[in-house]
């Protein structure tokens, strides 16, 4: 049996307690307690995740036995035109919503947290974050649809562009689609900057303002630096979640007209469950996991050591 | 010892939380509800497990169900999806687990031919003689779902491909329905003089709709030679249909491919005066309190060839399958049996608002009741829809190429070489 002791820094006071006896037996049962959370991550994401990787280098169709074709799916994906154009919408998607969602929530941050009622002022930002992709999409559809009404409200304010085809027009689709998507994540991030900014330890702040920094400078110099390993966190989830869009574009143009708004994850679905190209969904879905993985190393990797060079 | 316990304890957790994962299938899916099949009998009564990507007509399913619970003492357990893609997979990957589907819908062509391929679908050969001989399936109906020289499934329904029209806003503007193709540009060009699109179309999905009708109204056995194999998508007949269609577009005969509203809701609005549809569509306009022939009506489009010797209808037929491993699979085939029968089948034509393949049925809509007969005579040939006349790899990619088209009309030659080259590919592995 394991007994508790208590023991006293004499040097800075601090009180320890330790287990004596008890290691082995707390190891042990605490590997028991991670073992149902283990098997269920290996059962539903590792196994299936080697499944499809197996898939990959396959002919499946979902039906009988799939057949060895080595890299084929990997010849076809990288030869097929509509690759291209899905990366490229990919990567604006990843600059846009690194762009607009991330720095409309740091300015909606950065006005309001010192703000008096500034959580009301923030409020109508965050409630969009409530609603599905799939709901989101569906609304921005009936706004952007051609004679929707975002231009039925153009024409009555005689703003010129009132007759642009949003949805129809590449790559303008996939610009306003980005658009839609910031309506839903703008809050959250704001949300996420105010928590940043309320941590930060007033003496700095006080230090600056009292040698007469305010505004940008604030900002640049005190507040900006000091919100580091926040904004990582921040960039880090919406690097992955753009690169992973799906939702939003499948419900409001299925990738299309003609593959010209599909993102990599649009390309991935359209084959495995539209084409049926189980083998082919499965290349997409192995290098887009590549690029997720590489992209959000990377990026961590970087960030992680330029913070510990400073 | 105490860590032994907890260790029990947490691999205990471990095993419930899996086999909560696994399902505990005890491989009879009926079962549970007192269902037929079980012990290697037929049952004369019970509930059938039934899947469809049909989920809005789920109303009327449960009406047939009703009716087939009165006359047989089978009903349907329905699960419906409204998603088309995500409920093939769903069937797909059924096939694979002990529960299979024992009754769901699906579609013919290709999509089929995989099914039976892989022996997936139960033989109906015995019913489809049947019926053919007492008069409840035309014999033309039969070519749809005979695959190897063996019948597989049977309809769930047909619909012909029409032209609805709002009749408000033919009289507001002194039309009439058309005699020829010369009568129904004619018509397009006075709506378009006017502001009002005489079509609509769309660039998700449905893209392939008019390019099936000019191609079918044009030069019907180079339409039925693409979804063979037999001809090119450039082949100049199909750019030639290709070039009208564009023009078609350019001249404003169409609604802007991007609407997202719904289009019995643009008809019924007047902000479009026609819809190139199936008759599937009867329904959904009369759950908008439209009454057929006195706020729409439809016809049957012209042959934009006028020489050609029948008019093109389009058809579309949708089968109702039986798992072939299904533990109640002669249950299900007893269900089918009597799903041709003329009082299903009027049960069904009537809650649906559409046409059967049952010439015996009685249609209540007088309107579809004569375009069955019209369907059935000689002047008529029946083309099957591009959607299932055409195989997946070379439909899927069509219907991109027709979305960018009605999106962006210019020259087809791109297209249609991007559809050819999917066909290409397609047709070499046959």
């Amino acid at each position: 049996m394991s007994s508790t002791s208590v023991q006293v820094d004499p040097d800075s006071g601090v009180v320890r307690r330790t287990r004596s006896g008890g290691r082995p037996s707390y190891r042990w049962s605490a590997k028991g307690f991670v073992a149902p959370g283990v098997f269920i991550v290996a059962g539903l994401l590792y196994l299936p995740f080697l499944w499809t990787t197996f898939l990959s280098f396959t002919r499946y169709r979902g039906l009988g036995s799939p057949e060895w074709i080595g890299l084929d799916n990997y010849v076809a994906m990288f030869s097929d035109p509509a690759l291209l154009t899905s990366l490229r919408n990919t990567a604006f998607w990843v600059v846009g919503t690194i762009a607009v969602p991330v720095g409309i929530g740091l300015l909606i941050a950065v006005l309001t947290y010192n703000m008096r009622f500034g959580a009301w002022f923030r409020l109508p930002f965050l409630i969009p974050y409530a609603i599905s992709g799939v709901a989101v999409g569906v609304i921005w559809s009936f706004i952007l649809q051609s004679g929707g009404a975002l231009s039925q409200a153009m024409d009555t304010f005689g703003l010129p562009g009132a007759d642009s085809r949003w949805l129809l027009d590449a790559p303008l689709n996939t610009f306003v689609m980005i658009g839609a998507a910031a309506w839903q994540a703008s809050g959250v991030n704001a949300l996420l900057f105010v928590i940043g900014l309320q941590s930060i330890p007033k003496e700095p702040v006080e230090a600056a303002r009292v040698d007469g920094a305010s505004g940008w400078t604030m900002f640049r110099h005190i507040l900006w630096p000091m919100l580091r390993p926040l904004t990582t966190v921040v960039v880090g989830l919406s690097i992955v979640a753009s690169l992973k869009t799906f939702d939003v574009v499948w419900v409001m143009t299925q990738g299309g007209p003609g593959r010209s708004s599909e993102t990599l994850a649009i390309t991935m679905y359209r084959e495995t469950f539209v084409q049926s190209e189980y083998g082919l969904g499965g290349a997409v879905s192995v290098f887009l996991t590549v690029v997720t993985l590489t992209a959000s190393i990377a990026y961590l990797r970087r960030q992680l050591s330029e913070r510990k060079a400073l | 010892m105490k860590h032994t316990r907890m260790l029990a304890i947490a691999g205990l957790a471990g095993a419930l939380a899996l086999s909560a994962c696994g399902g505990g299938d005890d491989g009879n899916g009926s079962s549970d509800d007192g269902g037929p099949g079980t012990n290697g009998t037929v049952a004369d009564s019970g509930t059938l497990k039934f899947y469809t990507d049909k989920a809005a007509w789920e109303p009327q399913f449960d009406q047939v169900s009703a009716a087939s619970e009165d006359q047989i003492g089978f009903d349907l357990d329905f699960t419906g999806y409204s998603d088309a893609d995500t409920y093939s997979a769903f069937i797909k990957q059924s096939f694979r687990t002990a529960e299979k589907p024992t009754l769901f819908t699906w579609h013919t062509g290709d999509a089929l031919a995989e099914l039976v391929d892989e022996g997936m679908v139960a033989s109906t050969g015995d019913l489809w003689a049947e019926a053919i001989a007492n008069g409840d399936v035309p014999e033309d109906l039969q070519q749809y779902y005979t695959y190897n020289g063996d019948q597989y499934c049977v309809p769930l329904n047909v619909a012909y491909w029409v032209l609805y029209y709002n009749k408000h806003v033919f009289a507001d503007h002194g039309l009439e329905p058309p005699q020829t193709w010369d009568d129904l540009m004619h018509i397009a060009e006075t709506l378009a003089d006017e502001g009002i699109p005489a079509f609509y179309q769309t660039n998700i999905l449905f893209s392939f709709v008019w390019f099936q009708t000019l191609l079918a109204g044009s030069d019907p056995d180079l339409y039925e030679a693409l979804g063979t194999g037999e001809a090119s998508y450039t082949d100049p007949g199909v750019v030639a249909v290709m070039e009208q269609w564009g023009d078609m577009i350019e001249a404003g005969y169409f609604s802007d491919p991007g609407l997202a509203d719904d289009p019995q809701v643009l008809l019924n609005n007047g902000d479009l005066a026609m819809l190139n549809f199936g008759t599937f569509f009867t329904g959904s306009l009369n759950a908008l309190d439209m009454t057929s022939g006195e706020d729409y009506d439809f016809f049957v489009i012209p042959n934009v060839n006028p020489d050609l010797p029948q008019t093109s209808l389009i058809v579309e037929t949708g089968p109702l399958c039986a798992a072939e491993e299904a533990d109640d699979r002669a249950e299900a085939v007893a269900y089918m049996d009597w799903w041709l029968g003329a009082d299903a089948q009027t049960e069904w034509a009537n809650a649906r608002g559409d046409v059967s393949f049952n010439p015996n049925a009685e249609i209540r809509d007088e309107r579809l009741a004569d375009l069955g007969e019209e369907a059935n005579a000689g002047d008529i040939r029946l083309i099957e829809r591009y959607f299932e006349a055409t195989p997946q790899p070379v439909l899927t990619a069509a219907l991109d190429g027709f979305g960018a088209f009605v999106t962006n009309p210019g020259d087809p030659m791109p297209i249609l070489e991007n559809i050819q080259a999917e066909a290409d590919a397609y047709w070499a592995n046959q």
